[in-house]
């Protein structure tokens, strides 16, 4: 609700003049699908919704009310989880009465034209999926002989189905359930033998993993990007873990609020990818929380390239009561529907966003391109005693969020990547770089890219001379004050000195060797250079702000901190061309820009959980701006307008220049 | 007058006068001052008097350390009043039935009362019925009901439906909890008119409300 | 029998003392190579990985610690912490902490810790039990009175948390050291010869200022009288004495010295701090205390508790909402400030936001105890293999 009292207001034209204006007349009804077929939402339907329920109970329920509520929310897809333990009741033997219950819920899709993507293979740490008590505590991920019999019911069932069309998607496993391989190579050779059961018999359908690439590394130190690479589809997630790890605090203000689509990006590379998982993690957030989280990261996805998203869970689980809420370290209790059924007010949210989506046309409107990347450098893959593994995810998402709140199109890639198609490049704090990516950096920058590459601490590579114009003399040690002294006013931006209480884990000692010195610290040690290399600029940052903002207190972090980085980040990418298509005086709204040929559409939302008003200023006169949901067009005949945000509200704009 | 008075308020003081230093206040009191008032006009200005005859050795330490105590005794003749002024209008409140939730009602009971308004807090799992009794024995036309879960937040059309059925549509029943703030839309559905967002926003709207019934002539 | 440390682990415990993070892990993995079963090498791992806010990693060490030597104390400490700052696993850390506190009964921090665990699992009884447990070992433990200030927030409302939140604000040493820092002294303590003090009235009132820090009240007070001998309108003399009188719990002669002080420089900090904090002593004095607050907060704005002091000024005002903004001003200059994170959360719950209220507290116990470093006194105790 709190979305329509900001997205459903009419933008308030900046000028005056413009405001009395009368309303251009209605545009004629266009029909707008229900849905977004090129986005659809989804919902993970769990077997079990009482926690007092036992394993035999797997979806022993008619599912036809909830698939129509589900329909009636406009949410497309569904996924279902498969028991093993209760379709193979003993070895060889198929449990009719449980192929019945599949068939009720492959029904009741096929009633209310939802798709249903099937997961085979999943723990929900409660309905105990994969404890077949035949198998004898075997490793149902490694052993040899529980793998064919996973290959057969694989086959049983997709055999069954391969002529069905509600039947969207194979999805091998989840996440909770590939957290017990042990190496990447086991993992890889699971999901080729289950993929290749499921081709054999149905060549079409998509196969997927429903792993995040990022989570499940932290969790289980197993990387699955290549078992991921074997399937077509991707998948993205927050897991309960992950966030305590990257970014623990409020959930509808600070880095919470990013790390949905932080992690989104860091998922995208090939493949195109899904944000399922959408959901706060616990009951102790209030309803109002709850929708303002989801609402969140669903325009967070639709904002950042996603292909769809899937809703955490459909109904609440129903546990023991205890006040004010209870708690419980499970992470797929949170529903959109209580646990009588009732709508929850996020269910409004998602309908209301399917409302929207679905006037974005991917045939008529495209994302504004990202030409800047945050870079995940290569150490992030080394585990203890490096902690690079452990700084960069958190140093990374904080130079994501620098970016947005510069309001930069921005990605995430990795070291090793092609870096062709950017133009700038942040490098937030690493500790190291390979040698290879030290000449890609320099070619990148001779060619016309620009880096912001800061200080990770320890030695630098000799490569630091030549591109970024610096004379490496040490590592000064951790400081308790961040000072900075503009030397060089307006050459990055509108920078301003300050002092501020904040830990410094690293300062490097530097001296220009060709750059300039655009600021320092309280005693003329240069803080921040820029240096033209080639045809680029490479800016070096002396201090590893990034992985101290997110070492200190990233709810707290001091506000002079983060206009630094923001302002840098900013400056950088727009002389690069890599900048914001309009300007936003307000960091915390974040901007996706769809361009169309007769208009745009903007999605503007608030990471911030106090009302706001966003003042836009675009390159060219605005001449209408209008709810994409419709109502009538606000005349504007400027290049300036204010859009109005609600707590964590987000505005959904359609725009025609003249 | 009011330094004249603050002058001789101070010789009370350091004359060691208390009967003298109360004589001075009521005079004054007398005068005019609200009592809201007495503090800054009077006291004050006595209080910087002795501060400025310590300062400047016209009187010694124990001679302060003795005014000051008839100083403080004195305190009370002119300390603005703590609580605020009782309102009048009494406020029903408690969570619905089959909800046990009672932190945000406790303290937006406490911020009623402090701020003067009569609350008769029927705790929490409160049936319909009783929000209706307890209306009628107090004869308050205001109240409010605290709900935190969704299914508890809905049951509160149960009020409404009692209060219409019993033909006390001139009551105002506020709601409060999570499931309100996240769609307002829930409010109007149960009947409800209005929300109470926070403590301070009970304040506020039960300010306006009671303006209104003010207004109107009755309690 | 007392445990022995390997010449691998001192390394690395000296490296962890000096908080040089990777250093110390890189040694830790050092030692562990040589010999994984050691319990000081993974409670110091546990120690170094809560250090860098790694809280998995810090719980699988401690972990690891404890199951080698259950009577690793220091390792239940880290790993008691690194639930409490993950969050969502209060279960786990009630055990933990009710462990601790049977091993090191007078550990203060234990108690308060399972008195913020009980309360996140929403047994409130037991929470303000443990509570008040830690006020019988530390009467001045101010985090056990911030909780029991949201309890009675939580149950009888502001009214009566208020003056609670007050008295530990009063219990912190932090507000003593705002007079000090708006007087302008150094942060450390210089000795000096009373006797030597130039007789200037800028080098008494330094000398006056350094005495009181000390509590010398006398010493101080007979420096002041030199100052306003030579001139009775010294209003910093004056908010020097009105703040010694204040100490001394004289509060009408704080009162007489800080009104006259105003009375010649109406923005002083120093006796606007005092003024305020005896206004705020008086409940009827709410709104001059607010009045004075803000005037100090505009004086002084750098300065994290002066908006601490105006936000509780405004609660008592029953002005919520400004006193958040207050609060949200103090937290941005020190995120580590106990009083306003507990402040915020007291806010936050007359807004019914239980989960952020619940994380200002965790934020608040998570800076309180990672400057309190028990660590590493339960660690040498437990090197020196008795009790801490």
């Amino acid at each position: 609700m709190a979305e329509k009292k900001s997205g459903g207001k009419k933008p308030a034209a900046k000028k005056p003049a413009a405001k009395k204006a009368a309303a251009a007349p209605v545009a004629p009804v266009e029909h707008v699908p229900m849905r977004n077929p090129d986005f659809p939402v989804g919902v993970d339907y769990y077997p079990l919704d009482e926690e007092r329920r036992s394993w035999s109970d797997w979806y022993d329920r008619d599912p036809e009310p909830d698939f129509a509520a589900m329909a009636a929310s406009r949410i497309s897809d569904v996924r279902v989880f498969v028991s093993w333990r209760c379709l193979e009741t003993q070895v060889g033997q198929y449990d009719e009465d449980a192929m019945e219950r599949l068939e009720r819920i492959v029904e009741a899709a096929r009633a209310h034209d939802l798709k249903l993507i099937v997961c085979f293979f999943a723990d929900d740490r409660l309905a105990e999926m994969n404890e077949v008590p035949w198998g004898k505590r075997r490793d149902s991920r490694t052993d040899d002989y529980l793998i064919q019999r996973e290959l057969s019911l694989v086959q049983k069932i997709v055999n069954r189905y391969r002529a069905e069309p509600v039947i969207k998607a194979w999805d091998l496993g989840n996440e909770a359930f590939c957290s017990g391989f042990e190496t990447e190579t086991a993992l890889e050779k699971w999901v080729t033998e289950l993929r290749e059961a499921v081709r054999e018999v149905d060549p079409d359908r998509p196969v997927l993993l429903g792993v995040d690439p990022e989570t499940l590394l932290r969790e289980t130190g197993v990387d699955p990007r290549g078992a991921i690479d074997l399937t077509e589809r991707a998948w993205s997630h927050l897991t309960a873990p992950y966030r305590a790890y990257i970014a623990e605090g409020p959930v509808t203000s600070g880095p919470a609020t990013y790390t949905d689509s932080f992690l989104l990006r860091a998922a995208l590379r090939d493949l195109p990818v899904v944000v399922d998982g959408i959901g706060v993690h616990a009951l102790e957030f209030s309803a109002a929380e709850e929708a303002a989280y989801v609402r969140t990261a669903l325009y967070s996805a639709l904002m950042n390239r996603a292909s769809g998203a899937m809703l955490r869970r459909w109904r609440d689980l129903e546990t023991e009561k205890r006040e004010p809420y209870f708690r419980d370290p499970f992470e797929v209790l949170v529903g959109v529907v209580d646990v009588t059924g009732a709508p929850k007010p996020v269910l409004n949210e998602v309908k209301r966003f399917a409302a929207v989506a679905a006037r974005l046309d991917p045939r008529r409107y495209a994302l504004a391109p990202e030409r800047a990347a945050v870079v995940i450098p290569a150490e992030r893959y080394e585990s203890l005693p490096s902690l690079a593994g452990l700084y960069d995810p958190r140093a990374c998402l904080q130079a994501y969020i620098a970016a947005k709140e510069a309001h930069v199109p921005v990605t995430v890639a990795r070291e090793g990547d092609e870096l062709g198609g950017y133009h700038a490049l942040y490098l937030p704090s690493p500790a190291k770089l390979t040698p290879a990516m030290w000449a890609d950096l320099s070619a990148f920058v001779q060619g016309g890219g620009s880096v912001v590459l800061s200080y990770g601490g320890g030695d630098v590579d000799p490569a630091l001379r030549e591109i970024f114009g610096v004379e490496f003399n040490g590592d000064a040690g951790p400081r308790h004050a961040f000072a900075c002294r503009v030397a060089q006013p307006g050459v990055l931006g509108d920078l301003r000195s300050f002092d501020a209480r904040m830990d410094l884990p690293h300062y490097g000692l530097v001296t220009a060797s060709g750059a300039m010195v655009v600021a320092t610290d309280a005693t003329g040690s240069p803080l921040l250079t820029v240096n033209q290399y080639g045809q680029g600029k490479a800016v070096f940052i002396a201090t590893p702000v990034e992985r101290a903002i997110a070492q200190n207190d990233p709810w707290a972090t001091p506000t002079p901190v983060r206009h630094l980085l923001r302002t840098v980040y900013g400056t950088v990418a727009s002389a690069a061309g890599a900048g914001a298509m309009l300007e936003c005086d307000t960091p915390e709204a974040e901007i996706a820009h769809f361009l169309g040929e007769d208009d745009d559409i903007l999605l503007i939302l608030s990471h911030n959980a106090e009302k706001m008003t966003a003042t836009l200023t675009t390159p060219r006169t605005v001449a209408t701006v209008q709810d994409v949901r419709g109502g009538a067009p606000a005349e504007v005949g400027g290049k300036t307008f204010c859009v109005p945000l609600g707590p964590n509200g987000v505005a959904a704009l359609r725009v025609k220049f003249g | 007058m009011a330094s004249e008075e603050a002058s001789h308020l101070y010789e009370a003081f350091v004359g060691q006068d208390p009967a003298k230093a109360i004589q001075v206040v009521e005079r004054v009191r007398s005068s005019g001052v609200p009592q809201s008032q007495l503090f800054d006009t009077l006291y004050v200005p006595a209080m910087s008097l002795l501060g400025g005859a310590w300062a400047e050795g016209l009187i010694d330490e124990i001679v302060f350390t003795q005014a000051s105590v008839v100083a403080e005794q004195i305190g009370s003749f002119v300390m603005p009043p703590v609580a605020r002024p009782d309102t009048g209008v009494t406020v029903v409140i408690g969570s619905i039935h089959r909800d046990r939730h009672s932190v945000m009602k406790d303290v937006v009971a406490s911020a009623l009362k402090e701020a003067g308004f009569r609350v008769n807090d029927l705790g929490v799992d409160v049936r319909a019925a009783d929000f209706l009794e307890r209306l009628e024995e107090t004869g308050s036309r205001i109240v409010i009901v605290f709900a935190e879960i969704l299914a508890t937040a809905r049951a509160v059309s149960g009020v409404r439906d009692l209060l219409t059925a019993e033909n006390r549509e001139d009551v105002v029943l506020l709601v409060a909890g999570g499931p309100f703030a996240a769609d307002p839309g829930l409010a109007r559905a149960v009947g409800a008119n209005g929300v109470i967002a926070s403590a301070e926003s009970a304040l506020k709207v039960l300010g306006r409300v009671r303006d209104d019934i003010l207004a109107g002539g009755a309690s | 029998m007392t445990p022995t440390r390997s010449s691998q682990v001192l390394v690395a415990e000296d490296l962890a003392r000096r908080g040089q993070l990777p250093a110390a892990v890189a040694a830790c993995y050092e030692a562990l190579a040589v010999n994984d079963r050691d319990p000081f090498v993974h409670a110091l791992l546990g120690h170094l990985m809560l250090e860098g806010d790694f809280y998995d990693e810090a719980i699988a060490a401690s972990t690891q610690a404890i199951e080698l030597d259950p009577d690793c104390s220091p390792a239940y400490l880290a790993l008691g912490l690194a639930y409490d700052r993950r969050g969502g696993m209060w279960d786990q850390s009630v055990l933990v902490w009710h462990e601790l506190a049977e091993v090191v009964p007078d550990l203060v921090t234990a108690h308060v810790q399972l008195g913020e665990a009980f309360a996140a699992a929403a047994f409130e009884e037991e929470a303000v039990d443990s509570w008040r447990r830690a006020l019988e070992l530390d009467p001045k433990e101010a985090r056990a009175h911030y909780n029991l200030a949201i309890a009675a927030l939580k149950r009888e409302g502001m009214s009566t948390a208020l003056p609670t939140i007050r008295k530990a604000g009063e219990l912190d040493p932090s507000q003593d050291e705002l007079f000090f820092a708006l007087l302008g002294l150094p942060a450390e303590r210089l000795e000096f010869d009373v006797a030597k003090v130039k007789p200037e009235a800028e080098a008494r009132l330094f000398a006056a200022g350094m005495l009181l820090r000390a509590e010398d009240f006398f010493g101080a007070s007979d420096l002041v009288r030199l100052v306003l001998d030579e001139d009775p309108a010294n209003a910093e003399a004056l908010a020097l004495a009105a703040y010694a009188y204040l100490k001394q719990e004289a509060a009408n002669e704080a009162m007489a010295c800080a009104l006259r002080a105003l009375t010649y420089s109406p923005d002083l900090p120093t006796a606007l701090y005092t003024l305020g904090v005896v206004y705020s002593r008086f409940p009827g004095l709410a709104k001059h205390a607010a009045r004075v607050f803000i005037a100090l907060a505009k004086a002084a704005p750098q300065h994290s508790l002066t908006h601490v002091l105006l936000a509780e000024s405004l609660l008592g005002l029953q002005r919520y909402g400004q006193a958040k903004q207050a609060y949200r001003a103090a937290v941005r200059l020190d995120p580590a400030c106990v009083r306003a994170r507990f402040g915020l959360a007291a806010v936050r719950l007359t807004e019914g936001g239980y989960a952020e209220a619940q994380w200002e507290m965790r934020r608040a116990a998570y800076y309180d105890t990672r400057r309190q470093g028990n660590f590493w006194r339960l660690y040498d105790a437990y090197a020196e293999g008795g009790d801490s």
